[in-house]
């Protein structure tokens, strides 16, 4: 009897000891978060031949791990009438410092994503046309960069939505495309 | 059992044609004593297997046989808690034979309390047998414990599955495996119990609060999966096992062996191991993406037992990986509301066993050691077990990188020292005190959904029981404490913040079973239980996928206390129609859920936002069960159940509470030939009732409504075949026959896919024995 309560003792003692190691009362108590593939910012780099250069951001930072989400920044799209621009469209993880691009990594792995635009209202006045989407490495639709052409004066929405594994590369809105959407950035427009 | 009762059948024979001409006048006077204190036992069940004949001892542990002729006889001697025991004698003249009996090993652990002499807590409890373990084996456990009434599941999709009892589920169910407290990050809902259903011979559900015998948070009921005893009286054992599944094309074997060493009668030993493996499964007209399963278990069993003392070590491992249908895995409202739309699975998909991201791999090891001793005072039952959980997450990634987004791990270790103590002026009962102490934690560089956390717990305890001629009464105390250090990383920096939380409860149950005449069986019972809040309630601030809304936790919760009045009446209106009614109401204070707040706005779009909030709330329904036998082989059961779930504080109804169901079933057993026995036809229909009570507040906390009712048919046919004395049981079976589309309320897949089509199994196994 006595050598089995011994035996339960000296389970017990190890197992406590174990617990006890400097190590593991690190990991326990040191948590190091790493939340992967974190997007924040989607970001519009447009330019045109007549000199145009300029960078239109819409981030939201730390929308889920925060009971206090960080005020979002969007910026006011405001281009020309009737004006072509060339746009490149990228992601930013802007919590980390420096700030990473992920447009790379996007592009890389563009057979399994898609930008979709879109634009209310889709003609006339506040619209803008979109067109000469860049391509994947299998042909197929990636929009990463691609030409604006502006309406005429007046106010809209461009919306820019990232898919992630798309069922239909060849869709022009998300429910469309399917998959999944990584980023979805709704900027006001004032065509002027 | 069936080979010992049959080779003594044949001593029988032999020595019934020697002794038939001897002089049959032999008195013998049997005495039934405790081993250990001498005091004699009644009432004591002896059956003679020679004489075909039972006898019960008086209140001297004394009987009497008349009239033996000479010869050996065989000797049954059984008693509520205690152990039974058999010894063949030879007896040539009269005298007096003197029996010990020592306590039972695992009286204590005896769950099956329901309807039996009270030699245990009283509970409203039922059981999954042998035979009904066999009739669904290779299905996960959830799956199996849909056969207890008043039991549904809440589900991801066909291949993850939690048992809820009475509307309660997760955080609020116990479940025991092999005696031991199961911890396997049981409160998420996508988290189905590590235990493989192989390892029982039976399992046992406890319905109601039950906190006093099984610790905190058994608020909502007790599973209890329980292997058979190790072989005690020589020889081999074992069962092989095997099922095949049409719709996901799931293999599942399974084998155990168990042995008594005949030189060394005290030493038994017993392996087991279950292996199963399964490819995407189909719904009506689709195939659903990324839903294999792949599961590999086994455990080992070693015990030395001698009279008045034993020990028994087990360790058991669980392993598996589970894919989870990728189109669940959305990235905002507008995907789920398109997922929604969609008449069809939006990821297309075909047959495959290969597993991709979204996936979980989960290990859980169990080790355990138990003591148990007889003493003057009772018996001794040391239990110490350590378990460690293993749960990573594979998120959908960008880029591949074979690693896993979460890698959670929780060691958990427990000890319980119980004393069943001797009758003490016709009170029995039991006190014990139960330690935990537990650890969780993440891998650096993981994403974090519960912060880590140590904690420690204690507890005491007393149940006795006191037995009158019609009346069994009861009476049980538990104080808990349990401690919580917690380290949570908060705001944009990730500063890691240390909390410590303590909870201290008292809880209790009072009991009372009557028998009504010789037929009927009351039994009354209230009783009161508690369940701190955990780590996810308290802390958790993620994003669910699978529902597009981000849950946050709330520091302020208080523990949940719940007041459970349970009335049940068991018994036979004729002798060919029983009946059990079981009505029960459940008080909960505090009672945690989750409350809509605003949307959040986040790079993906909007969500859904909840937060855990309490409010009080009453759980009361009714299980009714009936069979009817319209002859010897045709039977028919009736299983109807119906729970009511309000939000009292709100005057409305808790949503996400199983709907009613009600279910039929009809079998029909025969005989064909020596070598085809225990043949049968099975049919069976299932009804789910529309989920029509459901908040005020619904439409703006989830969409849509709950699914409509749905009626499902199953059959099977079975047959033992003998080969020799060798038995093979063998059966088929098909689930979903009509291969109806439907979806279940409590599945949270019921957005995006239909529940499983047609599924047809066919099981074979081989049970052998040698003594």
């Amino acid at each position: 009897m006595m050598k089995y309560l011994s035996f339960i003792l000296v389970a017990v003692t190890i197992f406590a000891l174990s617990s006890c190691d400097k190590e593991k009362n690190e990991v326990i108590e040191e948590p190091h978060v790493h939340e992967e593939e974190v997007i924040t910012t989607v970001r519009l780099v447009i330019t045109n031949n007549a000199g145009f250069n300029k960078t239109f951001s819409y981030k939201v930072d730390n929308g889920f791990n925060s009971s206090s989400p960080a005020t979002p920044v969007i910026d006011d799209v405001v281009l020309d009438a009737n004006t072509t621009y060339n746009v490149d469209v990228q992601v930013w993880n802007e919590s980390e410092t420096p700030a990473e691009d992920i447009t790379e990594e996007v592009k890389e792995e563009g057979a399994d994503h898609l930008f979709l635009l879109e634009s209310s209202p889709s003609t006339g006045a506040g619209s803008i046309g979109f067109s000469n989407g860049s391509k994947d490495a299998n042909g197929d639709a990636l929009n990463q960069t691609l030409d604006f052409t502006t309406g005429d004066a007046g106010t809209g929405q461009l919306t820019v939505t990232l898919k992630h594994e798309p069922t239909d590369k060849s869709a022009t809105d998300p429910p469309g495309a399917g998959g999944e959407t990584d980023a979805q950035a709704i900027f006001p427009v004032t065509i002027q | 059992m069936n080979r010992v009762v049959f080779a003594l059948m044949l001593c029988t024979c032999c020595f019934s044609t020697a002794v038939a001409q001897q002089k049959c006048d032999i008195h013998i006077d049997v005495l039934v004593s405790e081993a250990h204190n001498g005091q004699p036992v009644y009432p004591v069940v002896v059956h003679i297997d020679e004489l075909n004949a039972t006898y019960e001892t008086n209140e001297q542990g004394k009987l009497v046989v008349d009239s033996l002729c000479p010869g050996k006889y065989t000797f049954h001697l059984h008693a509520i808690g205690h152990e039974h025991y058999a010894e063949q004698v030879n007896v040539v003249s009269s005298t007096e034979l003197k029996f010990e009996l020592s306590h039972e090993e695992n009286y204590l652990n005896v769950a099956d309390v329901h309807g039996k002499k009270a030699n245990s807590i009283l509970q409203d409890a039922d059981q999954v047998n042998k035979a009904q373990l066999a009739a669904n084996s290779g299905k996960a456990l959830a799956d199996v414990l849909q056969e207890v009434n008043g039991v549904s599941m809440i589900a991801n999709g066909a291949t993850i599955a939690k048992p809820v009892i009475h509307g309660l589920h997760s955080n609020r169910i116990v479940m025991m495996n092999n005696g031991i407290r199961q911890e396997d990050q049981q409160w998420g809902g996508e988290h189905a119990p590590n235990i493989d259903p192989f390892m029982a011979d039976k399992i046992t559900v406890v319905k109601g609060a039950a906190s006093v015998r099984y610790g905190a948070d058994a608020i909502g009921g007790v599973v209890s999966v329980e292997p058979k005893p190790l072989l005690q009286n020589g020889g081999w054992e074992g069962e092989l096992n095997t099922a095949a599944f049409s719709n996901n094309r799931m293999g599942v074997v399974s084998g155990m062996a168990g042995h008594n060493f005949t030189k060394i009668k005290p030493l038994s030993f017993r392996l087991q191991g279950t292996y199963k493996k399964g490819g995407n499964y189909r719904v009506p007209g689709a195939w659903v993406a990324n839903t294999g399963v792949q599961e590999t278990n086994y455990s080992a069993t070693l015990g030395w037992k001698e009279h008045h003392y034993g020990v028994e070590l087990f360790y058991s491992h669980f392993d598996t990986d589970l894919g989870i249908y990728r189109g669940a895995h959305t990235g905002n409202q507008d995907d789920l509301n398109a997922a929604i739309a969609s008449d069809k699975p939006l990821v297309p998909a075909t047959f495959t066993y290969d597993l991709e991201r979204p996936r979980q791999h989960v290990e859980h090891d169990l080790y355990k050691a138990k003591l148990y001793a007889d003493s003057r005072l009772g018996m001794w039952h040391a239990t110490y077990a350590f378990q460690k959980n293993y749960r990573q997450e594979y998120d959908v990634l960008r880029k591949e990188n074979n690693k896993a987004q979460m890698n959670l791990t929780l060691n958990t270790q427990t000890l319980n020292l119980n004393l069943e103590h001797r009758s003490l002026w016709k009170l029995k009962g039991e006190v014990g005190v139960d330690g935990i102490y537990q650890e969780n934690y993440i891998q650096p560089g993981d994403r974090i959904f519960i912060p880590n956390f140590r904690s420690y717990s204690g507890a005491g305890y007393i149940i006795e029981r006191y037995k009158l001629k019609d009346w069994n009464l009861e009476a049980g105390v538990r104080y808990d404490y349990r401690q919580f250090e917690l380290f949570n990383p908060e705001g944009n920096a990730g500063q890691v913040v240390r909390y410590l939380l303590a909870y201290r409860n008292l809880s209790w149950t009072i009991g009372a079973q009557k028998a009504l005449g010789d037929k009927w069986n009351s039994n009354i019972i209230l009783s009161n239980a508690w369940r701190a809040p955990q780590s996810n309630e308290l802390f958790s601030s993620g994003l669910h996928h699978g529902a597009a809304r981000v849950e946050y936790g709330n520091k302020t919760l208080h523990p949940e206390r719940s007041y459970n009045l349970n009335l049940e009446l068991k018994g036979s209106i004729t002798d060919k129609l029983t009946t059990d009614i079981s009505l029960y109401t459940q008080y909960i204070q505090n009672f945690i859920y989750l409350k809509p707040g605003v949307d959040l706005l986040t790079i993906r779009g909007y969500f859904k936002t909840f937060n855990y909030k309490q409010t009080n709330a009453q759980l009361s329904g009714i299980d009714f069960s009936t069979a009817y036998s319209w002859t010897d082989k045709l039977q028919s059961d009736f299983k109807a159940s119906f729970l009511f779930a309000r939000n009292v504080t709100n005057k409305d109804w808790l949503i996400l509470m199983p709907a009613d169901r009600l279910r039929l079933n009809t079998k029909y057993t025969f005989d064909i030939s020596e070598k085809l026995r225990e043949t049968y036809i099975n049919v069976e229909g299932k009804y789910v009732f529309n989920q029509w009570r459901i908040p005020s507040n619904f439409d703006q906390i989830d969409y849509p409504r709950p699914p409509i009712a749905y009626f499902l048919l199953g059959a099977s046919v079975g047959a033992t075949i003998y080969a020799g004395k060798q038995p093979l049981d063998i059966s088929l079976t098909a689930m979903n026959i009509l291969n109806q589309k439907y979806r279940d309320y409590l599945d949270a897949f019921r957005y995006f896919i239909d529940q499983p089509g047609s599924n047809f199994v066919l099981r074979v196994s081989v049970p052998f024995n040698s003594n």
